[in-house]
Formats: structure tokens, C-alpha cells, sequence
């Protein structure tokens, strides 16, 4: 279970991007972070594994506390915490086996990985996860000779070599066309149903109806709403996107 | 009326105030930039002609001078003059003195000259037909001891004799040789006891080529050369000298010239230095890069002072040509290779220095990010999410600055710094204008072949 109490967020140039935000999230769960851009949801995905340090409040894992973590602690944290991205974060000159390799280096012989010697069995592991999103033909390929809905799909196998029992998703469609989003979304909708937690920034009041199991919203850095994702209706969306809802209806269609 | 009045005020004003300064009629008139521009370009322009006291260039900042007034009472009825004008003067002006400077002088071309350098070099010596050579040699003393040895020598079925077996500076002496090739070209030459070799030829300037008879035997007469004993310690003392007689025929095929040899070995050692200066180069400037990389350094006021710094040093080591740094060089560890070698390195230092910076600025903070998330310790990310998109561009920067050190090397060469440019220098100096077209050959060679090989290398890595 994860646990995130009266967490706040000022950057050095001094925009509060999160205040005072507490929710829970339960194991087994596809959380969607709903809120405008620049209302704080990559900022709050990033302080649960901490790649943003909160400026206040605690981040609770399964009852250790992530924002107090030594930094070894911290990298053994982060190994079961996968996560994906907007703009898919490969190395884009490395190749795809490599890109998929990388999301085991808190697991393996640091030394080893440096050379770059991989164990044969985490090379199998690889092929695997690349199967897993059915691009196990790509694996020698540069990453940046891949479409963007396959690219994302190398970002999910990367994720998936951690083993992860949490995958934080900052919109991981927004760079997507439609029915690509779908696809994508479903990878992630397979992983939940298998047990993992998902934490998931999105957009589209659709997706948000069609994959979301409860809803986080986020306006200026503060929680607006919590609940269950029939609970948001047209209205309610309105309220939380403000004037810009109508856009996005118009572009979810 | 009084509208009028009120305008030919300012005209007026503007006019002779313009005469007075140039510009301050148009500063007056509220086009403070036009007549600082205007002010600015006369004095520029009177300080040239002024420096090169040419009388017929003091036309143009006069011309100036009176078309800033007219401009002055254009500006005051509220028309501002085309500045064609004055660009036009200013750059008749500039290219005038220009062709001064340079002493353009058509007069001093001699066709005759120009002819007597190209046409050899339409002949490039670089290559020769392939071929063996037959030589036989016998001693002979001079000046003459009381009891002189015969001058008679036996080898494999050659026989060369002098007669008389001694003699003295300018005697004439009798030479034979057989058991040559029949009927070939023969050189005769003069060697000296220390092995300087001495033409006996017309005038002891020209090879002395003779042909053997049928049976493959000549004879010939001779002088001892005049300077024959020159480099001998005491004239007096009874030396050996030797006489040597060389047949070459040809075998088939070609081979390199001697010059040819010597292009080959000047391309490798030009391609090598450049090599070398780059790999040092590269040491110096991958520290300096990421001291000069913005994203790394701004991030507070200490590192940004070391950021300026080193920025301002690469900037200001690139302003100045290698070849500048390579005097400076020759001037601190003597002529040769290695001057040449430190000047390209300290020049590529700063080049290199500042492109790596670039890429280093341009990384993808993306990646970085993603291999963190995993739990990748520190080295481990900078190994997979840093090294990876910087590798490449530098290697393929790398490559490029040896090409562009591969040029320089041969232009340094000029100074002392070895390579193809040194044995241009050295062949222009004895006039081997053959010699001088196939270096010319060697680098366009070089240049192309590198320009492709390190274009494609390139292209693989971005
Ligand atoms: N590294 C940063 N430095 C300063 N301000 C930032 C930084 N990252 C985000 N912000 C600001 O924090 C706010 C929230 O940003 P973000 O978390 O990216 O929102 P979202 O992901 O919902 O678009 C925005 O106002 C943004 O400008
Ligand atoms: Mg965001």
C-alpha cells in the first residue's frame, strides 16, 4: 500500500507545484491522476519514487518511509517502482535490447554492467518483456528507428525488467494517437490485472471511464477530488479542467 | 508663411550643424543612431584615407561629408537619403586601398616563367619504370703518391681501368670499362673519399652519359674535377677517389621514385601528426568540455565564474590561426615535426573544447531520468543514459577535426613542422617543380580520401 501524507512540492524558482496533497493507494489498483497541465501530476509521480525530493510531507511504501531513505535504500526502493513516460525517455542512439536491459541495473553485478556483460538469463528476461508488448523482433534495432507507439512499448518492457510491483505512468499516451493509446493502455490494464499497482497520469475523460478503478484530481497543486471514476461526469470534469474542458472533450472524441 | 518660416528654420540649422559635426544635424533632428552612424563612418573613413596618404582617397570622405549635409536637409524636410551613396563610396574607397595594400601589378606576370614551372609539373615524379641497374667502379689516387697502385678493377666478368693510375686536379684522364650491357646509356661519375658525387660532364654540371659498344665495353676521357679535393683536409696527401660506372635498364612495370618515396612518406607522417594532435587534443578538451557546458555549470554563481573562463580561454585560443601558434611553437622547442604537432593540438584543444560543450548542453535530460527511476546507481547512469548520447557525436567531431588537421598539418609543414608541407617547401626551394606536382597530387589525395572516409564514418555515428 502506498501511502502519501500532506505532500508539498516548491521549486528553487518558487512555484508551489503540490500542496498539502494525502491520498492512498491501495495494491491491486489503476490509479488515473486527472488536472490540467501544470497542475502538478508529473511533479507528484516523481516524489513518490523520488526522483523530486517534497519539499514537505512523507511518502509511505509498505509502510517504509521512501521520503527518509538512504540512498542505497532508496535505489533498492526504486527497482520495484517502474516507471514510463511521456516522451518514452529511451537512449535513443542504444538499441532496444539494451534500452530493455537497462531496467534491470539495480539488479544486477554493477560492475558487470558496466563493461556492458549481461547475464544470458537477463538477456532471455529481455526477449521476454519485448514479447511481452510484441516487439521481440525489434530487439536489435536502434531505439530511435522505432514509431512512437512502439517506442512506448519498449518503455513498458524496460519497466517490466524491474519486476515491479508499482509502475507510475506519466502520461504515458499523450504523445500517442488514439487507437495507439488504447493499445498502450491495455499493456498497463494486463499488468494490473496480474497484481501490479498502477498510478497513471492521463487526459482523456474516456481512457480516464474506461481504465481508471478511482481517480485522483489535481488543480494548482491541490487535490480537488478522490474518488471512483463514475463519479466523474461531464460536470465534474468541467470543474476540475476549468475553462479548457471543452477542448478536451473535443480532442478525446 | 509663418509654417514656412518655421521649417526653413530647422533646414537651415540641420545643415550647418551637419557641416560643422558630421551626424549632428540628423542627432538634432532626433535620428540619434543615423548620425552617430554617420559621424562614426566619416571618421572612419577620414582615418583611412588619412593612414594611407593617398591624395586621390581624401574625394570620399568628402563626398561623404557633403552628402550627410544633404541627408541633414532631407531629414529636416522630412525625407531621409538613401544611404546607397555613402556605401558606395565607403566600399570604392575600401577596395581602392585595398588594391594598393596587395600591389596588384599585372606588369611583373612573365608567361615565359609561368610556362617553364607548369609545364614540368604536368609531369609529376612519382612514379618511374621499374628497372635494374648494372654498376662498376675502380679507385683512382689523387694527387699521386711516388709508387701509385694500378688503377684496375675486376668484378664478375667487369673490367674498369684508368690510365694514367694517378693524377692531379684537371688532368685529363683515360677511363674503360667492359663486361657492361652492350649498347646502353652508361653514367660516368666522380666520387669523392667521403663519397660526394662529382659530375664530369659538360662543365662538371652535366651527367657525362656515354654508350657501350657492342660488346658492352667504352672508353672515355675525363678530368678530375676541380672540386675534387675541396673537402679534403690537406690537398697534398695522396687520396683514393673512385670512378663508377652505372647502367640501368628497364625490368618491366614502375616503381616509386625517389621523390615518390619521399610524397608517401610525407603524406603518412602529415596523416600521423594530425593524428596525434587530435588524440592529445582530445584529452585536454573532453575536462574542459563539461567545464564549459552551460547546464552543468550554471547552476550556481562559483561554477558559472569557471564556466565564463574556460569559455572565454577556448574561444580566444580558436580565434588564433594554428599556423600563428605553430611560429610561436617553433620559437620554444625548435623547428620540426613536434612545433607542429603542439600548435595543431593547442588549436584542436579549443575547436574540440567547444563542439563537445555542445553536445554536452544538448543532452537529453529524458533518459537520465528513466535510467535513475530504475534504481541505476550513479556511475551506472552516466554509463547508460550520459555515455551513450555523447560517444558518438564526439568520436564523429573527433574525426572531423583530423581531417581538418590533416589540412592544417600540410600548411604547418610550411614553418618547419615536417610532413608533406616541409618537402613542398624543400622542393620549391631546389626548383623540382616534378616533385612539387606530385606533393600537390599527395595532398588533394589525402584531403579527398579522408573528407569521404571521415564523411561516411560520420554518417554512421550520428
Ligand atoms: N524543474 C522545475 N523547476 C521549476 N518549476 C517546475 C519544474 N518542473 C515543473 N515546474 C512547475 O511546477 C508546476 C507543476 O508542473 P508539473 O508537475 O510538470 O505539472 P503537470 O505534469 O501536471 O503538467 C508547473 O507550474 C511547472 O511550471
Ligand atoms: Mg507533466
Amino acid at each position: 500500500m502506498l501511502r502519501i501524507q500532506n505532500l508539498s512540492k516548491t521549486y528553487p524558482g518558487g512555484t508551489q507545484a503540490l500542496k498539502n496533497v494525502s491520498f492512498e493507494v491501495n495494491d491491486g489498483e489503476f490509479l488515473v491522476v486527472i488536472g490540467l497541465s501544470g497542475s502538478g501530476k508529473s511533479t507528484l509521480l516523481r516524489c513518490i519514487n523520488r526522483l523530486i525530493d517534497p519539499t514537505e510531507g512523507k511518502v509511505y511504501w509498505d509502510n517504509v518511509d521512501v521520503t527518509a531513505a538512504p540512498p542505497t535504500e532508496l535505489r533498492q526502493i526504486r527497482r520495484r517502482i517502474g516507471m514510463v513516460f511521456q516522451q518514452f525517455n529511451l537512449v535513443k542512439r542504444s538499441s532496444v535490447m539494451t534500452n530493455v536491459l537497462s531496467g534491470r541495473l539495480g539488479y544486477v553485478n554493477p560492475w558487470m554492467s558496466l563493461i556492458g556483460l549481461w547475464p544470458q538469463d537477463e538477456k532471455k528476461r529481455a526477449l521476454q518483456a519485448l514479447g511481452r508488448v510484441g516487439i521481440a523482433d525489434k530487439a536489435g534495432e536502434r531505439a530511435d528507428a522505432l514509431s512512437g507507439g512502439q517506442q512506448q512499448r519498449v518503455g513498458i518492457a524496460r519497466a517490466l525488467m524491474q519486476d515491479p510491483k508499482l509502475i507510475l505512468a506519466d502520461e504515458p499516451v499523450a504523445s500517442l494517437d488514439p487507437v495507439l493509446s488504447h493499445s498502450i493502455l491495455q499493456y498497463l490494464e494486463q499488468l494490473n490485472k496480474e497484481g501490479i499497482t498502477v498510478i497513471c497520469s492521463l487526459h482523456f475523460l474516456d481512457l480516464v471511464h474506461r481504465y481508471a478503478t478511482r481517480v485522483v484530481a489535481l488543480k494548482d497543486g491541490v487535490k480537488v477530488f478522490e474518488g471512483s471514476a463514475q463519479e466523474i461526469d461531464r460536470a465534474k470534469f468541467k470543474e476540475i479542467y476549468g475553462e479548457e474542458a471543452q477542448e478536451v472533450r473535443a480532442a478525446s472524441m | 508663411m509663418n509654417n514656412e518660416a518655421a521649417t526653413r528654420r530647422p533646414i537651415a540649422r540641420s545643415a550647418i550643424a551637419s557641416a560643422l559635426i558630421p551626424g549632428l544635424g540628423q542627432i538634432l533632428l532626433g535620428q540619434r543612431y543615423r548620425g552617430v552612424g554617420i559621424l562614426l563612418g566619416f571618421l572612419v573613413m577620414l582615418g583611412t584615407v588619412v593612414w594611407y596618404k593617398d591624395p586621390v582617397w581624401y574625394l570620399s570622405p568628402v563626398l561623404i561629408w557633403l552628402w550627410n549635409i544633404w541627408d541633414a536637409v532631407g531629414l529636416a524636410g522630412g525625407r531621409a537619403r538613401s544611404l546607397l551613396l555613402p556605401v558606395l563610396v565607403g566600399l570604392a574607397a575600401a577596395y581602392g586601398i585595398g588594391w594598393q595594400v596587395v600591389e596588384i601589378d599585372f606588369r611583373n606576370a612573365d608567361l615565359d616563367r609561368a610556362a617553364a614551372i607548369v609545364r614540368p609539373m604536368a609531369h609529376p615524379d612519382f612514379i618511374q619504370p621499374r628497372r635494374e641497374r648494372k654498376q662498376m667502379w675502380v679507385q683512382v689516387q689523387v694527387p699521386c703518391s711516388s709508387e701509385p697502385p694500378t688503377a684496375r678493377r675486376e668484378e664478375e666478368g667487369k673490367v674498369a681501368t684508368v690510365i694514367p693510375d694517378c693524377g692531379v686536379v684537371g688532368e685529363t684522364l683515360i677511363v674503360s670499362v667492359n663486361g657492361m650491357w652492350p649498347n646502353t646509356e652508361t653514367e660516368v661519375t666522380w666520387r669523392t673519399t667521403i663519397g660526394d658525387l662529382k659530375l664530369v660532364g659538360e662543365g662538371e654540371s652535366q651527367m657525362l652519359v656515354v654508350t657501350t659498344d657492342d660488346a658492352g665495353s667504352l672508353t672515355t676521357t675525363i678530368r678530375v674535377p676541380s672540386t675534387a679535393l675541396v673537402a679534403a683536409p690537406d690537398p697534398s696527401l695522396p687520396q683514393f677517389h673512385r670512378v663508377y660506372f652505372d647502367q640501368y635498364r628497364p625490368i618491366g612495370g614502375v616503381e616509386l621514385s625517389y621523390i615518390g618515396n619521399e610524397v608517401l612518406k610525407g603524406a603518412l607522417d602529415t596523416v600521423a601528426m594530425a593524428l596525434l594532435a587530435t588524440g592529445l587534443a582530445m584529452l585536454f578538451a573532453i575536462p574542459l568540455s563539461f567545464l564549459a557546458a552551460h547546464n552543468l555549470m550554471g547552476g550556481n554563481p562559483i561554477t558559472y565564474v569557471i564556466y565564463v573562463a574556460v569559455r572565454t580561454l577556448l574561444n580566444i585560443l580558436r580565434s588564433i590561426e594554428a599556423i600563428i601558434v605553430a611560429i610561436v611553437f617553433v620559437v620554444i622547442v625548435g623547428l620540426g615535426p613536434f612545433a607542429g604537432m603542439l600548435a595543431l593540438a593547442l588549436h584542436s584543444v579549443a575547436a574540440l573544447g567547444k563542439l563537445y560543450s555542445e553536445v554536452i548542453e544538448g543532452i537529453d535530460p529524458g533518459p537520465i531520468e528513466a535510467i535513475r527511476a530504475t534504481g541505476a546507481n550513479w556511475v551506472q547512469t552516466v554509463r547508460y543514459a550520459v555515455i551513450p548520447q555523447i560517444v558518438p557525436p564526439f568520436t564523429a567531431f573527433t574525426i572531423y577535426r583530423w581531417d581538418i588537421n590533416v589540412r592544417s598539418a600540410t600548411i604547418i609543414g610550411f614553418v618547419g613542422g615536417g610532413g608533406l608541407g616541409f618537402l613542398l617547401v624543400e622542393l620549391i626551394r631546389v626548383n623540382n617543380m616534378r616533385g612539387v606536382s606530385a606533393v600537390f597530387i599527395a595532398i588533394a589525395v589525402v584531403v579527398i580520401v579522408l573528407d569521404y572516409f571521415s564523411a561516411k564514418l560520420r554518417e554512421r555515428l550520428v
